[in-house]
C-alpha cells in the first residue's frame, strides 16, 4: 500500500504517479497539456525550502509552485 | 501564377517551431526558448517550385483550450482564417506530450494537417526509434523527419506541403476515442447540433468535445447561434453525465486522450533504457540553487550589464554627436529660419534621437536572444520567482528591471519575454521608476554642484528611493489596478543548448528594427512639438515662448515642492530626455553652475528626486504605448507625475520641518 501525497510532499529522486490534479480548471487543463496527467509518471529533481519544486514528467522537465505542487496528488513509488 | 499558400506552424513551445519558421523563410525571425515568447503573429514567405507559401508562425502552446491569449489566437487562426496547409512541429523526443497537441488539432476536423518531426536527429542519442513512414500509418497523417537546426529534411517538408497544398496527399487522421458515456454524449450533442449554421462551419465532434469541455469560447458561439435554451439544454445534460462519473469530465477526457496516445505509440517507436547523465542536471543543481542560483545570476547579468552599455553607450553618444554635426552642418544651409529650426532642431533631433538608440537596443536583444536560446533565462526567472511574485512581478520581471538602470526604452521591450500577462503590464508600468543612465547624470550634476561632502549617499538615496517607490507602485498596482488573476506558477526548463547564432542575430536585427519604426512616429512627433513650444512666439531665454508661459502657468503648484517656474519649463524640456533638465536651467540662467546660487541644497534634492520620478521621457513613453497601449502609456504618465508630486511635496515639507 502506498500514500497518496501532494506532488509538494516528495524529496529529490522520489517518484510518484500523478492520481489527481484539484483546482481551478484553468490550471488543470495546463498540466495536462505539458504532461501532468493522471497516470504520469513524476520524478523529483531538486526540492529547496519552500522554493518550487522541479521535476521531470516523461522528458519534459518543469518547475512548478509549491502552492500548485499541493494541489497535484501523486501515489508514491 | 497561381495565388500565395497559407501554411501555419502549430506546436509545443521549446520544440523548434520558431527555429523550422526561420528554416523556412530564410532566418526573418526570433527563436526563443522562452514558453510563450512567439505572442504576436509571425509572417515569412519560402518558394518551392515556382510556387510562393505564406508561412505564419502561431504561437507555441501546449492544447488549445480558451484558457489563454496564446491558445485562444492558435485556435481562432485555425478554425477561421483556413489556411492551405498546417504543419504541426513534433518533438521527436517528447512525443507524448505534443501528441496530445497533435490531436487537439486533429480533432478539429482539419484534413490538412503535417507533422514535421523535429529533433529527429537527436532521437536516437536518446534511444527513441521511430518509423516516420508507421507513424505516418497508424496516424493517417503525413509525417516528415526533420532537424530545424541543421536544415536536414526541409526540402523534403516543403515537397509535402506543396503537395497537401494541391490536394495530393491525403490526411484521413485516426481521432481519440473516450470511454463509452463520454461517447455517448457526444453523440448527443452531435445529434443537437447536426444541421445547424454551426456544422457547416465547425466540425461537429469537435464542437461537442469542447462544450464537454466547458470551453467558454465555443459555449458562447452555441449560445450565440442557438439560443439560450440550446445551450442550457446541453449543458444540463452534460452536468447529468458529469454526476455520474463524480469526477470532472475534462480529467477524465484527457486521461482517455493519453491512454490513447499511448496505444497508438508503441505502434510506431521503440524506447531503449539510454542512461545519459544529463549536463543539464549537473548545471541545474547549481544554476536553480535558491543560494548558488543567485550568485550565478548576479554574475551573469553583471557581465550582461558591462557588454550591453560597455558597448552601446559610447556608439549611442558617436551616433547622436553624428546627428548633432549633421543638423549644424544643415543649419546654414537652410534660409527661411521657421524651416531651420523645424529641420534641424525637430526632425534630425527627433530622429537622430530614436537612431541613437538602436546600437542599445540592438545588444540589449542579443544579449537576451542568447541566454534565452541557451536556457539559462528560464533558471534565472525561476529563482527570482518567490521574490518577485510578492510584489506582484514575475521572476522574469527581473531582467527589464535591471536593464532599466541603463536604459528603460530596451527594458521596456524586454518584457515581452514574461509570459504573464498580468505581471508583465505591472513590469511595464514601473519601470520607467528605475533611473536610467540619463538620470544619472542628472543625480550626480546635482550632487556634485549641491553637496560638498556625503556625495555618494546622496545619490544612492535618491536611488534607493526610486527603486523602493517601483516596487511599491509594483505591489499597488498588482494589487488595485492591474485586472486579471496570476497564472499559476509552472514553467518548462529547456535542455542547455548552443544558441543558433544566425538566427539570433537576425532576431535582434529584426527586434531592434520593428523599435525604430514604432518609436520614430512617437518620438519625431513629441520632439516637433517640444521644439515648437521652445519657438513660438519668440524662442525660450527671451520670457516669450510657450514653453516660458507654460512654466508660469505651473509655478504655483511646483511650489508646493519648493520648486520655481524655471524648474517646470526644465521638466518640461525633460521629458525629451532627462539630461534636457540641466541643459534647460542652462538656458534660462546664462550659464549651467549659475543654478548653483538660485536655489538651496534642499530644493536642489527635490528636484533631483522629482526629475528621477516624474515621467517618462519621449522615447520611454514610445516604448510603453508599443509594449502597452496609448491607455497605459498616458495612465504611466499621469501616476508617475501623481507619485513624483507626493514624493516632492513630502521631501519639501518634512526637510523645511526639520
Amino acid at each position: 500500500m502506498n500514500m497518496i501525497v501532494p506532488l509538494s510532499s516528495l524529496r529529490p529522486g522520489e517518484r510518484g504517479v500523478v492520481v489527481s490534479i484539484t483546482g481551478g480548471a484553468r490550471a488543470r487543463s495546463r498540466l495536462m497539456a505539458m504532461g501532468l496527467m493522471p497516470g504520469a509518471v513524476v520524478q523529483v529533481v531538486e526540492a529547496y525550502g519552500r522554493g518550487p519544486i522541479i521535476f521531470t514528467v516523461g522528458s519534459t522537465r518543469l518547475a512548478m509552485g509549491r502552492g500548485l505542487a499541493a494541489r497535484v496528488l501523486v501515489r508514491k513509488l | 501564377m497561381g495565388r500565395t499558400r497559407v501554411v501555419a506552424l502549430a506546436g509545443n513551445p521549446n520544440v523548434g517551431k520558431t527555429t523550422l519558421f526561420n528554416a523556412l523563410t530564410g532566418m526573418r525571425q526570433h527563436v526563443g526558448n522562452w514558453p510563450g515568447v512567439t505572442v504576436e503573429k509571425k509572417e515569412g514567405k519560402f518558394t518551392y517550385n515556382g510556387e510562393t507559401f505564406l508561412v505564419v508562425d502561431l504561437p507555441g502552446t501546449y492544447s488549445l483550450t480558451a484558457h489563454s491569449i496564446d491558445e485562444i489566437i492558435t485556435r481562432n487562426f485555425l478554425l477561421n482564417s483556413k489556411p492551405d496547409v498546417v504543419v504541426n512541429v513534433v518533438d521527436v523526443t517528447a512525443l507524448m506530450r505534443n501528441l496530445y497537441l497533435t490531436f487537439e488539432i486533429l480533432e478539429m476536423g482539419l484534413k490538412n494537417v503535417v507533422i514535421a518531426l523535429n529533433k529527429f536527429d537527436l532521437a536516437e542519442k536518446k534511444g527513441i526509434k521511430v518509423d516516420p513512414r508507421r507513424m505516418a500509418e497508424v496516424l493517417g497523417v503525413p509525417v516528415v523527419p526533420i532537424s530545424a537546426k541543421s536544415g536536414e529534411g526541409l526540402e523534403e517538408l516543403k515537397e509535402t506541403i506543396a503537395r497537401m497544398a494541391r490536394g495530393e496527399l491525403k490526411c484521413e487522421p485516426v481521432l481519440p476515442t473516450y470511454d463509452r458515456a463520454v461517447e455517448r454524449e457526444i453523440e448527443h450533442i452531435s445529434r443537437v447540433l447536426e444541421g445547424t449554421d454551426l456544422a457547416k462551419r465547425y466540425s461537429v465532434r469537435w464542437l461537442a468535445v469542447k462544450l464537454l469541455q466547458r470551453d467558454d469560447d465555443v459555449m458562447k458561439l452555441v449560445l450565440r447561434q442557438l439560443g439560450k435554451e440550446k445551450l442550457d439544454e446541453i449543458m444540463r445534460h452534460i452536468g447529468e453525465v458529469e454526476e455520474r462519473y463524480g469526477r470532472s469530465i475534462d480529467l477524465v477526457m484527457a486521461s482517455s486522450r493519453y491512454e490513447f496516445i499511448d496505444s497508438l505509440l508503441h505502434r510506431f517507436v521503440e524506447y531503449e533504457n539510454v542512461v545519459v547523465t544529463s549536463f543539464t542536471d549537473q548545471l541545474d543543481r547549481v544554476l536553480t540553487h535558491p543560494v548558488y542560483g543567485l550568485i550565478a545570476l548576479a554574475i551573469v547579468f553583471y557581465f550582461v550589464f558591462k557588454f550591453v552599455f560597455a558597448l552601446g553607450m559610447p556608439l549611442q553618444s558617436l551616433l547622436a554627436k553624428a546627428f548633432s554635426d549633421l543638423g549644424s552642418w544643415l543649419a546654414p544651409h537652410i534660409t527661411s529660419s521657421l524651416l531651420r529650426g523645424l529641420v534641424v532642431q525637430g526632425i534630425i533631433g527627433g530622429v537622430g534621437t530614436v537612431l541613437s538608440f538602436f546600437p542599445l537596443v540592438f545588444l540589449m536583444f542579443f544579449a537576451l536572444a542568447v541566454l534565452e536560446d541557451t536556457g539559462y533565462m528560464a533558471r534565472a526567472a525561476l529563482v527570482l520567482e518567490d521574490i518577485m511574485r510578492k510584489f506582484g512581478l514575475s521572476g522574469k520581471s527581473f531582467i527589464p528591471l535591471i536593464l532599466g538602470f541603463g536604459c528603460n526604452v530596451p527594458a521596456i521591450m524586454a518584457t515581452r519575454s514574461i509570459d504573464d500577462e498580468k505581471a508583465r503590464l505591472v513590469t511595464v508600468l514601473i519601470n520607467s521608476f528605475i533611473p536610467c543612465s540619463a538620470r544619472l547624470s542628472v543625480i550626480s550634476f546635482i550632487t556634485a554642484v549641491f553637496f560638498s561632502s556625503h556625495r555618494a549617499l546622496v545619490a544612492l538615496s535618491i536611488y534607493a528611493i526610486a527603486v523602493g517607490v517601483a516596487f511599491l507602485m509594483a505591489w499597488l498596482l498588482s494589487r488595485f489596478v492591474v485586472r486579471g488573476e496570476r497564472a499559476p506558477f509552472v514553467m518548462e526548463l529547456p535542455e542547455y543548448a548552443v544558441p543558433p547564432w544566425k538566427t539570433v542575430l537576425l532576431h535582434s536585427w529584426e527586434r531592434s528594427k520593428e523599435f525604430i519604426k514604432k518609436a520614430g512616429t512617437v518620438i519625431l512627433g513629441g520632439a516637433i512639438f517640444m521644439w515648437f513650444l521652445s519657438n513660438y512666439p519668440e524662442p525660450v531665454g527671451t520670457g516669450k515662448s510657450y514653453a516660458e508661459a507654460i512654466g508660469h502657468f505651473l509655478a504655483p503648484y511646483v511650489s508646493l515642492m519648493g520648486l520655481d517656474w524655471k524648474a517646470a519649463v526644465s521638466l518640461l524640456f525633460g521629458v525629451i530626455a532627462k539630461e534636457n533638465v540641466i541643459a534647460t536651467y542652462g538656458v534660462l540662467y546664462g550659464s549651467k553652475t549659475a543654478i548653483a546660487g538660485a536655489m538651496g541644497q534642499l530644493q536642489a534634492y527635490v528636484l533631483a528626486v522629482v526629475t528621477t520620478l516624474y515621467v517618462p521621457c519621449i522615447a520611454t513613453m514610445a516604448a510603453i504605448k508599443g509594449e502597452a497601449g496609448w491607455k497605459w502609456m498616458f495612465f504611466t504618465v499621469a501616476y508617475m507625475i501623481a507619485v513624483a508630486s507626493l514624493v516632492g511635496i513630502l521631501i519639501w515639507h518634512v526637510g523645511t520641518w526639520l
